[in-house]
């Protein structure tokens, strides 16, 4: 019992949207579809909802095959960036909307609007116009219409991406628990990794139309796939023949152990409680990038000129570099 | 928008444009029109009576209220014919995409930019029963459109085809699809996303269109002219009464029917202009 | 009250039904779909189409063709001869000359118009705001009258316009008043104080500032304007009944020509002037497309 992707591809005249996808989202988890702009991650969640329909391959939803199925009987709900809520009726009437399409009783409906309006911490503003709402308000007024019909599957593209940072952080928390809270499978396509690694239970990285990996934040941070898993999840930096996080570079200013190399400290900035330190190492086109805590910099007594040695710490994380990739 | 100060200056040119603009407007416009109100309603010389009494006596004369009436009909249909179309075919060159969509955009635009003389001659061409390339045989089943009532509405449905349509495109391409697609995928149908979330995003547009083109239904001469009889009784509409009594040297009565069409016409400019501001809050 | 009546397609409006909007592939997020807010026809929207292109067609479409039929009936001698008939002839070229002088007015009067309804200040700006828009609102046989009755046979001054060139020309003036106004209003409204700041800052006078900087940007839209206001002269009718009189060398215009024709039974006659005027028509759609597209790519 799942969301069932298979051989799915899509394209848009020479434009390759998706190409060949096979992936399985598990039921009741909080998955999220991570890449850049542009690298078809919108449109696979569009075609999981019926929105748009792939040239060739299946969808399956909950085991029921729904390639050919219209939106209206996928039972999914779907929460698009800017909102979509509908202008001319109220709060309470919009989240009431997929409900009356139902026939549901009157009373029901009440009961139930209420009920998610209080969930989504709508309530007072029951009576008032989506534009007398500000863009998060009316966020959590799109995911509350969108529960409202019970749905299989919770679908939002790029929930948060039109909100302000600090608004977009709250959001992203509340989502978190309101998936604790209701259990219902969800999937959200965001091209923020900081909001994936935090949100979800598990995430497919998208990129060019294809999947590059899938798995739960851990093993992404740690096991990447390959170097464009790695560069989108956090930083990158070189260092010999690897590319590795620069807080995984140990730093001293003595010589080692062999195989560890020497260089220059190029450029120091500290950025609040951390020094970012690019160091030219002998051997190697592009400075090496290296985080420490101001305190561990200070004990160290750094600045521009000083010579250092790096190496990976133990247990870094780190995928060798591609000689196309270091040209 | 604030004034800056550069803007704000007054110089003597500003002064020169400002009476130039206004005697302009006063002269061609404003004048002429205090002057329908003078020969309505005090009419020079020929022992016709003056006073609002005299205006609605040539108002209820029978053939004049023929005229009127004729002339509500024809509108009426018209406008009806051309929401129906309008907000359909707007809706189908908005959302839909199908070979020659483009073309069909354009195309839906060309009846405004064609003379109203030539609309009625090209349904003469077409429709009339001696010379038309359908005439005859739709004459052969009984239906004859030019000189008839349905003539009338054609002719006046072609001039203001495209008015709603106009207004609706541009909302409808502003408002986009996320709304309606938010309804689907909450279950509704096509039918439903349209009543219930189209139709009350675009209901300002079409109002919009519907009072331009009954405005300009009402007032459309030139096609008219072209397909009508023309005469008392017979497929004279209010515009026709107008120029036929006009040259028959009745000129007050044509004066009278005039104003009343001049008062429909500020009317339906007032309309307009407070449903902008409606639609902008 | 801006860009109300006048039905034209003002050459500020967002290209959406302009070039480029088709087809674009991958258009992604925000209001449509990947593929440009197009959805392939459904069953019932196919019929609908169906029934919208057959209403047009019978309405639109095949009246046109058959002007063009009735145009080509007796080949291109007789099309040519037509309008090169010493009368057609004079009648086309008052047309075209009269439609002429009253754009170049309108150019003018209707940018400095624009210019004081947006820029100057005073009591009554709105109430002139609105008697803009009054000639074209009017129907036209109305707009003749209303002109007669300042300058008709009754005139209150004593100055009889009837039958005359000069009549004719007040008669275009004044329906095609709104045109130039209409489309320069909104870009003048819409253009920015800080670049005429930069001007005056630079040193230029205010006349240079409006010649150098503010006309420039301005053009697009008298253009587009005068277009329009041409192609209506060329093809009016209504308030020209009235006026012009009708006389043959004199003061026939195209429009009446077609009637006389019509009214002479000559449907060839008709429909070879009435396809000039359609062709007048299309390329002014088609240089208003051009004009739009320019201003545009220029953004």
């Amino acid at each position: 019992m799942n969301i069932l992707i298979a051989g799915v591809n899509k394209s848009y005249g020479d434009f390759v949207a998706l190409d060949n996808i096979n992936v399985s989202l598990p039921t009741g988890q909080l998955t999220a579809l991570l890449g850049p702009s542009g690298g078809g991650k919108s449109t696979l969640l569009r075609i999981i909802a019926g929105l748009e329909s792939a040239d060739s391959g299946s969808v399956e939803i909950e085991g029921i095959d729904a390639t050919k199925l219209p939106p209206q009987k996928r039972n999914v709900g779907f929460v698009f960036q800017h909102y979509a809520v509908f202008k001319h009726m109220t709060v309470a009437k919009n989240v009431a909307f997929g409900l009356e399409i139902r026939k549901r009783p009157k009373a029901e409906v009440k009961t139930k609007v209420a009920e998610l309006l209080e969930l989504v911490h709508l309530s007072q503003f029951a009576h008032r116009l989506p534009s007398q709402l500000s863009g998060g308000q009316r966020q959590r007024l799109a995911l509350a219409r969108a529960l409202a019909v019970e749905p299989n599957v919770l679908l939002l593209d790029e929930p948060f991406g039109a909100l302000d940072a600090k608004v977009r952080k709250e959001l992203r928390d509340w989502l978190r628990r309101l998936h604790d809270e209701v259990h219902v499978t969800t999937v959200f396509v965001t091209h923020d990794q900081e909001e994936a690694l935090e949100v979800a239970d598990e995430i497919v990285v998208i990129n060019e139309g294809r999947i590059e990996q899938v798995g739960t934040p851990d093993q992404l941070y740690d096991e990447p796939a390959n170097d464009f898993v790695m560069g989108f999840l956090g930083e990158v930096t070189r260092l010999g023949p690897f590319r590795l996080r620069p807080h995984d570079i140990e730093l001293s200013t003595t010589p080692g152990a062999p195989g560890v190399l020497s260089g220059v400290i190029e450029r120091s900035l500290r950025v609040g409680f951390e020094v970012r330190l690019a160091v030219d190492v002998e051997g190697q086109g592009e400075p090496a990038l290296v985080v420490l805590s101001r305190t561990h910099a200070r004990a160290l007594d750094l600045e521009v000129g000083t010579r250092v040695w790096l190496r990976p710490t133990a247990g870094a994380t780190s995928v060798p570099v591609l000689e196309v990739a270091s040209a | 928008m604030a004034e800056t100060s550069i803007r704000s200056r007054k110089g003597p040119v500003t002064y020169l444009l400002r009476i130039f603009v206004i005697t302009y407007l006063a002269v061609l416009v404003i004048w002429p029109l205090w002057e329908v109100g003078q020969q309505t309603f005090f009419p020079p010389d020929r022992g016709a009576g003056g006073g609002f009494g005299a205006f609605v006596e040539r108002l209820s004369d029978p053939s004049v209220s023929y005229a009127f009436n004729l002339t509500a009909t024809v509108a009426f249909w018209s406008v009806v014919i051309n929401t129906v179309f309008g907000v359909g075919i707007s809706l189908l060159i908005v959302r839909y995409r199908f070979p020659g969509r483009r073309i069909l955009s354009v195309l839906v635009d060309l009846p405004m930019s064609v003379s109203p003389v030539v609309v009625g001659l090209a349904l003469v061409l077409a429709y009339s029963t001696g010379q038309g390339w359908f005439g005859s045989a739709l004459a052969s089943v009984g239906f004859y459109i030019i000189g008839t009532t349905p003539g009338l509405i054609m002719a006046t449905a072609f001039v203001s085809l495209p008015l709603v349509i106009r207004e609706v495109v541009p909302v409808l391409e502003e408002i986009g699809t996320d709304a309606e697609l938010a309804a689907s995928s909450l279950g509704a149908t096509g039918w439903q996303t349209f009543r219930r979330i189209t139709l009350p995003s675009i209901k300002w547009a079409v109002v919009y269109g519907v009072v331009l083109s009954m405005a300009r239904s009402l007032g459309e001469f030139g096609a008219v002219k072209i397909v009508s009889p023309g005469a008392e009784f017979r497929g004279e509409t209010a515009t026709l009464l107008i120029q036929n009594r006009y040259t028959n040297y009745q000129e007050p009565t044509a004066y009278a029917a005039a104003f009343v069409l001049v008062l429909a016409s500020v009317l339906a400019l007032v309309v307009v202009s407070l449903i902008r501001k409606e639609d902008h809050v | 009250m801006t860009q109300t009546l006048v039905a034209s397609p003002p050459p500020a409006r967002p290209a959406g039904r302009g070039p480029g909007r088709a087809g674009r592939p991958g258009r992604r997020g925000r209001g449509s779909a990947a593929n440009g807010g197009l959805f392939r026809l459904t069953p019932t929207s196919g019929l609908g189409l169906g029934v919208a292109l057959v209403w047009f067609s019978v309405l639109v479409m095949l009246p046109l063709a058959a002007v063009i039929g009735a145009a080509a009936e007796g080949g291109w001698a007789s099309f040519w001869g037509t309008l090169t008939d010493a009368q057609t002839f004079a009648a086309l070229r008052l047309t075209v000359v009269e439609a002429f002088l009253v754009t170049v007015v309108n150019a003018f009067v209707g940018t400095v118009v624009a210019w004081v309804l947006v820029r100057d200040h005073f009591w009554g700006k709105r109430v002139l705001d609105v008697v803009i828009d009054i000639p074209f609102a009017l129907p036209t046989i109305v707009a003749g009258l209303v002109l007669l009755s300042l300058w008709g046979p009754d005139s209150p001054v004593g100055v009889n316009i009837v039958n005359t060139r000069e009549g004719i020309f007040l008669a275009l003036l004044f329906v095609t008043l709104p045109f130039v106004v209409r489309t320069v209003q909104p870009v003048l409204i819409e253009l920015d104080a800080d670049v005429e700041e930069a001007a005056a800052s630079l040193g230029a006078s205010r006349f240079t500032t409006f010649r150098r900087v503010i006309l420039p940007s301005l053009v697009p839209a008298i253009a587009a304007g005068s277009s329009l206001g041409f192609a209506r002269a060329i093809s009016e009718f209504g308030s020209l009944v009235l006026i012009s009189g009708n006389t043959p060398y004199q003061t026939e215009v195209a429009s009446l020509k077609i009637l006389k024709f019509l009214e002479g039974d000559n449907q060839a006659g008709a429909a070879a002037v009435a396809v000039l005027l359609l062709l007048v028509a299309v390329v002014t759609i088609v240089a208003l497309d051009l004009i739009s597209r320019r201003v545009a790519r220029r953004g």
